[in-house]
């Protein structure tokens, strides 16, 4: 079975290069030539995932892994990690600092976002873990 | 066709390319947005896959090796070709000493037997873009942003390599189709005549405006019969500005219609959450983020490909930071307060007046599981061999970078071998094997 692994770093309060590695992601799966909703939903899900692990995480990865019938987007950090991930999934909740909001973020519409896009959402946190996320997309062949 | 990827079915058609003049250097492939050219045997430049017109190669290129093909015929029939509209930059190019009416007086004496001026519509267009902003924002399934439908190589830029985004372009006529479409339909009343027998000529500061005549690629039909650069009716058009002697008034617009030509000109009679972009390299980064579900607060973001805005089209003859001053002063001159009437424009935009008749979207193949395994399948021979690359990004293989050669070699246009850098590495290593 075809499977194709790509991982990239990224870099706990580097806003510059934040964005990178969802940009990675987008470029891959397009340049395969998966279906543009599922390109879509797949960038809207790495770009919020990886923005997390820079504004709250520590040093963190997301680890791309593309199957025919799935896309797996794993996004590992070894940061605090979530207190309330209840909470943090409702929309509107943030624990966004002052200055996180002034640029624009913090909106606390992250993790609702990646619900709302993902076919399927595990969260792992806590402890001296960290945070992993694993968030699946299932491609079927037929429109969603 | 069968190695292209699911998108890129435009052809090229309208960049031309002297074998004679190119000597093989690599600017105009590593200049191209959509990687569509690849330079072979040292010597020409060719091209795989979809061009959007943007005339980075033209500019890039030291010895004037390529060219656009204008869409207007050499023998120009002015006679024939009845109406004329100008796109608001050519007010631009002739120094502050020339005012618009000027130039559209000139146009008239250069024979053209109708002159209409653009800029009022684009007044016009900027309150049809707030009203449908203002009826889609309650609505649950618009796409924000929206993206502005004027800049053509946008539109096909988008198309090529963003179709997920073409939902997002603002389904109204730009402008200058609007312009076009009114003049034929007026002037066939007027002289009791078929629509079809009224020719317009466009005059236009960029290519990708001539290409989307033949080839309108979003909206599927095009008024406009033909177009011409402004630097091939430059020379013509200044003898006879100076020859004016009528005092007709044919300019009427306000300064929010004449600033089209800047950046942030279409957007500045919009009181709305707006962005102007301009400069293909940020262009592509912001449709990136879009495609993201970034800046889904914005409202409507005004791209442009060329620098500056369409003062930096390929056809504009003026100083291009020059030619932004005098339009600053034209609309500073002119003043900012909206001259069209609103209740007028917005029955006309209930009327469906700025709608374009027909826009078409990207028609995606349905995708199998099977087609997917063999492409991620090709993918990783791509990764594959770009791991073994030593990304130096140089260009020498003909490949404008090393994922591009990558893709090139397992699709069959180019061989590792062509790889400057695999192959010293090669013979490096057999040295090593023979001495041992």
């Amino acid at each position: 079975m075809p499977q194709l692994q790509k991982r990239f770093e990224v870099e706990p309060r580097d806003f510059v290069r934040a964005g990178e590695a969802s940009l990675q992601v987008q470029r891959m799966l397009r340049a395969i030539g998966f279906e543009e909703d599922i390109i879509r939903r797949a960038s809207v899900c790495a770009y919020e995932a990886e923005m997390n692990i820079v504004m709250y995480g520590g040093k963190g990865e997301v680890v791309l892994t593309i199957n025919p019938d799935e896309i797996e987007l794993q996004v590992n950090d070894d940061g605090p990690g979530i207190e309330d991930i209840g909470a943090a999934l409702q929309e509107g909740f943030s624990t966004a600092s002052a200055e996180y909001r002034e640029m624009g973020f913090g909106a606390g519409m992250g993790l609702p976002n990646i619900k709302k896009n993902a076919d399927s959402l595990d969260i792992r946190s806590g402890g001296s873990h960290g945070t992993r996320l694993k968030i699946v997309f299932y491609f079927t062949g037929e429109p969603r | 066709m069968k190695n292209q990827s699911p998108s890129s079915t435009i052809p090229i058609q309208y960049v031309e390319i002297d074998e004679a003049r190119c000597n093989g250097c690599v600017l105009c492939m590593k200049a191209c947005p959509t990687k569509a050219l690849r330079v072979h045997e040292g010597r020409v430049a060719q091209v795989v896959g979809t061009c959007v017109d943007c005339g980075e190669c033209i500019r890039v290129c030291p010895r004037g090796a390529i060219r656009a093909v204008t869409t207007c015929p050499e023998d120009l029939d002015k006679a024939k070709y009845s109406v004329v509209s100008a796109a608001t930059v050519l007010y631009s190019q002739f120094g502050e000493d020339v005012a618009p009416n000027d130039i559209l007086l000139g146009l008239k004496g250069m024979g053209f037997s109708y002159v209409h001026d653009q800029s009022y519509t684009n007044e016009m267009f900027s309150v049809a873009i707030e009203l449908y902003i203002q009826e889609n924002r309650k609505k649950e399934h618009t796409p924000w942003p929206l993206i502005s439908p004027v800049c053509p190589v946008v539109v096909r830029l988008i198309a090529a390599r963003f179709p997920e985004l073409l939902h997002h372009i603002l389904p109204l006529s730009a402008p200058r189709e609007i312009v076009a479409r009114e003049a034929k339909l007026r002037l066939s009343l007027k002289h009791g005549c078929d629509e079809s027998d009224i020719k317009t000529l466009h005059i236009s500061p960029c290519p990708a405006k001539m290409i989307c005549i033949t080839d309108p690629l979003f909206h599927t039909h095009s008024y406009i019969d033909a177009a011409i650069g402004i630097s091939d009716i430059y020379c013509g058009l200044k003898k006879s500005i100076k020859e004016v002697d009528e005092d007709k008034v044919l300019h009427h617009s306000g300064g929010i219609g004449l600033g089209w030509g800047l950046s942030g000109g279409e957007i500045s009679g919009i009181q709305m959450n707006c962005l102007a972009v301009s400069g293909l390299q940020d262009t592509i980064n912001y449709l990136e983020k879009i495609d993201m579900g970034r800046f889904s607060n914005i409202d409507y973001i005004e791209f442009r490909a060329c620098a500056e805005g369409c003062l930096g089209g390929l056809f504009t003859v003026a100083d291009k930071y020059q030619a932004k001053r005098y339009l600053q002063q034209l609309v500073r001159m002119y003043g900012v307060e909206r001259r069209v009437k609103y209740e007028y424009v917005r029955k006309l935009y209930e009327n469906g007046w700025f709608f374009a008749e027909k826009t078409r979207y990207a028609e995606q193949p349905a995708l199998t599981k099977k087609a997917l395994s063999e492409r991620i399948e090709r993918q990783k021979r791509v990764e594959k061999i770009l791991a073994r690359l030593p990304k130096k990004e140089c260009g020498h293989c003909g490949s404008p970078d090393c994922a591009t050669f990558a893709q090139d070699v397992v699709e069959g246009r180019a061989s590792l071998d062509d790889c400057l850098f695999s192959r010293s590495k090669g013979t490096k290593q057999v040295k090593s094997k023979e001495k041992r």
